[in-house]
């Protein structure tokens, strides 16, 4: 079992991303955009986090280069998830230190498979 | 943009409006649909905690895949949530008039918003905006949106 953070600014898609991770037996925090998520890691450490690209006040991007500055999150695995699907979107993903990057709709046993194969 | 645009004034003022309108309809709209959006997911939630002590079997597992079909199917909300976002940005900046908040949009707010963009459009041939304003989205005078919903009227 992990401990996971979801950020997204949508309150249903928060709600199936930890469905989803708590079927698996992970334990799910969520945040509503990158500024409330960076706050909430500050403050704990998680195993994984699962963030949007596009969100107000900081967008998923910008989010996973802030963690990276953190040194507890150096090497913690850090997911995108969102509709954009753009080569150019996945390169800044991934020059900002992404570990991966999921286009939604997700399918719920394929993320439980991914947030497992990061962690391992 | 109007000013250089060869159209008549009246047809671009009403072109800036119809834009306006239709982005606050697209607010509204993406505004109402959040709330069964949420309610769904509560709902899937608690199917799949329900279905956490059930024993293994075939009935379990079907279960199971179908509460992963709804999970992904919703997401197709969000999809369609973001999509219209973009529209209504790109609709939001053909008018000089930003989008008023939505929170609390009743009776009350939508009455005042037919008010305001009736100042700006006075002719008579401007009457079936308003229509399709008060038919597609809006609130009808003195009455709660939530009362007509899901009731039903035999004649």
């Amino acid at each position: 079992m992990a401990r996971i953070l979801a950020v997204d600014d949508s309150p249903s898609m928060r709600q199936l991303v930890k469905l989803a991770l708590a079927s698996g037996g992970h334990e799910v925090d969520v945040a509503t955009d990158g500024v409330e998520a960076l706050q909430v890691a500050e403050r704990q450490q998680f195993d994984v986090v699962i963030t949007d690209v596009n969100m107000p006040n900081m967008d998923g991007i910008s989010l996973v280069r802030e963690l990276r500055r953190l040194a507890n999150y150096r090497f913690v695995p850090l997911l995108m998830l969102t509709t954009e699907s753009t080569s150019e979107r996945k390169q800044q993903g991934k020059e900002a230190g992404a570990t991966g990057w999921l286009v939604k709709p997700f399918d719920p046993a394929r993320l439980l498979s991914i947030v497992a194969k990061v962690l391992t | 943009m109007c000013a250089a645009a060869p159209e008549p004034p009246s047809r671009c003022k009403t072109l800036e409006v119809s834009a306006e309108a239709a982005s606050i309809l697209l607010s509204f709209a993406m505004r109402e649909s959040e709330a069964p959006a949420v309610e769904l997911g509560g709902a899937l939630e608690r199917l799949s905690r329900g279905l956490r002590p059930l024993e293994g079997g075939v009935a379990r597992e079907m279960l199971a895949e179908d509460v992963a079909a709804c999970v992904r199917a919703l997401q197709f909300h969000d999809r369609l949530i973001q999509q219209l976002a973009v529209i209504r940005n790109l609709l939001t900046r053909l008018t000089d008039h930003p989008l008023p908040q939505m929170a609390g949009f009743g009776a009350m707010r939508w009455e005042e918003l037919l008010t305001a963009l009736r100042e700006r459009l006075a002719e008579h041939s401007h009457h079936e905006l308003f229509e399709l304003l008060l038919r597609t989205g809006g609130v009808a005078p003195g009455a709660i949106a939530e009362q007509a919903e899901g009731t039903s009227e035999l004649f």
